[in-house]
């Protein structure tokens, strides 16, 4: 008998999420060519058909496992380079050239479409059930207007992690000391239904000369809601130095295996007024850059940390049993889903003491980095 | 079906720990909607709903439940006035049990 705690690992699910996911910007796609994603354990074919509309399939043809994705498009169709069977965007097969009947059990899994703030989203169900458009994430009024600044786009392949660890930041009060180097001084969680909600006020540290959340001079108001499994939208209003800007930071990730997601980040600013275009679009790459560098800091954590599917908690930390029981959702079958895991939570973290040892270790660091500086100019006199 | 399992019996207690232990009912002084509460100090609370209460509640029924409407968030001012009336009374007691 001992009193040791052990790490649970616990085992990953054998499945992928249900509900929408985010596969980049819709103009990615638009070129007329099929296009690569992989995603939910396998590759996805995208390309858009003569009418404008956007179609997603399985990238390996059902004849022989050709690579679709490296065919053409052809009409409305996309055409397999092996042997040219054409693939429409409703999943079936609608022409072998050299055949004289298409077999009618020549049907592909496709993915349901939509088009939401410029960007594409597909459903994906493990059950096979119709897209529910009820969970699609809000439009964003004005984005994708002269208002805002055009949505920048990045990628990351993240290998070695569950995405869950991704989700478990919304409940993490903590590591935007440790890791993004921000004082939260205010946090809270709301749970309910498809949706995960995270507020959060913070100010930067001004012992760490990170960008992103821990530049000193910014104070930061944040509302991130994920609908559904994998597509955050994240309300931020920075002040910095009394100039305050919006901005708007898309948050998704595609699960590619059981223990890989691609993490994309995109970032749209309200464009400040009286400011011309050039210093929008310089103020909008600060911030891409700086959430950018956010996320490289979470990532470092990630690939090199264990699951855990028992978390020792203490009384400043978030919900992360709560977070996790309403992630389950979207992992169980339907009829499965349980009333806990949807009914509306909610948790006010209590941050007053977390802040009084941060602003004393912080104080600290300072006064070290002064004493040191005023040692190197003495020798440096000497 | 089980989709993140865990392989030890000692998680799923750590699971009702932090779920569902310290729970006290708060009953809404407006309305009839009753909700579980843990208060692990002054600050801090934890509001557990249930589908009953969410129904109940006559500010949630006011503001809908369109999707993606950012008020949904907010909590209901009646119900966190409820919850301090009965922290003065000392109906919820303030404190945590090892960070639970």
């Amino acid at each position: 008998m001992s009193d040791t705690r052990l790490l649970d690992q616990g085992t990953a699910p054998i499945r992928f999420a249900r509900g929408w996911h985010c596969l980049g910007l819709a103009s990615e796609f638009s070129d007329g060519k099929p296009h690569a994603v992989h995603g939910f354990g396998t590759k996805l074919v995208v390309w858009q058909d003569s009418k404008g509309g956007l179609n997603v399939l399985d990238g390996f043809c059902r004849h022989m496992g050709g690579d679709l994705t490296q065919g053409e498009v052809k009409g409305d169709n996309v055409a397999c380079p092996f042997h040219d069977w054409r693939w429409g965007g409703d999943g079936k097969c609608k022409e072998i050239p050299y055949a004289r009947r298409v077999p009618l059990r020549a049907r592909t899994q496709r993915y349901e479409t939509v088009v939401r703030n410029g960007q594409l989203l597909i459903w994906h169900d493990p059950e096979g059930a119709a897209a529910d458009h009820d969970l699609l994430p809000p439009e964003l009024p004005d984005v994708m207007t002269d208002k805002y600044t055009p949505w920048s786009w990045h990628r990351r392949e993240i290998n070695g992690s569950h995405c869950r660890e991704l989700i478990d930041n919304v409940a993490d009060m903590a590591h935007f000391y440790y890791v993004h180097f921000a004082f939260p001084t205010s946090f809270r969680n709301v749970f309910e239904g498809h949706t995960a909600t995270q507020f959060m006020e913070s100010k930067g540290r001004p012992d760490t000369a990170a960008g992103g959340y821990g530049d000193e001079n910014s104070m930061l108001k944040s509302v991130a809601t994920y609908y559904g499994p994998s597509y955050m939208i994240n309300w931020l209003e920075v002040d910095y130095k009394g100039f305050i800007t919006e901005v708007i930071l898309i948050n998704c990730h595609i699960p590619t295996g059981p223990e890989s997601f691609t993490l994309q980040y995109g970032i749209s600013v309200r464009k400040p007024e009286g400011l011309d275009e050039k210093t929008c679009a310089y103020i909008a790459e600060r911030y891409t850059e700086s959430f950018g560098d956010g996320f490289l800091q979470d990532v470092a954590i990630w690939e090199n940390k264990v699951a855990v599917q028992n978390p020792l908690l203490c009384e400043e930390d978030g919900p992360v049993y709560q977070l996790r029981r309403w992630y389950e959702q979207f992992y169980v079958d339907v009829a499965d889903v349980k009333p806990e895991m949807v009914d509306r939570f909610e948790f006010e973290v209590d941050t007053t003491k977390a802040n009084e040892y941060w602003q004393a270790e912080v104080a600290e660091n300072l006064a070290r980095r002064a004493a040191a500086e005023a040692g190197s100019t003495a020798s440096a006199d000497a | 079906m089980a989709s993140f399992v865990p392989t030890s019996e000692e998680t799923l207690a750590d699971l009702r720990r932090y779920t569902e232990e310290r729970l006290v009912e708060v009953a809404c002084l407006d309305c009839l909607a009753r909700v579980r509460v843990k208060k692990n100090s002054e600050h801090h609370t934890s509001v557990q709903w249930s589908t009953q209460a969410r129904a109940d509640c006559q500010e949630f029924q006011r503001r809908g439940t369109a999707p993606g409407g950012r008020d949904v968030h907010q909590p209901c001012p009646r119900m966190m006035a409820s919850i301090d009336e009965a922290v003065r009374a000392g109906d919820v007691p303030i404190g945590a049990h090892d960070g639970y």
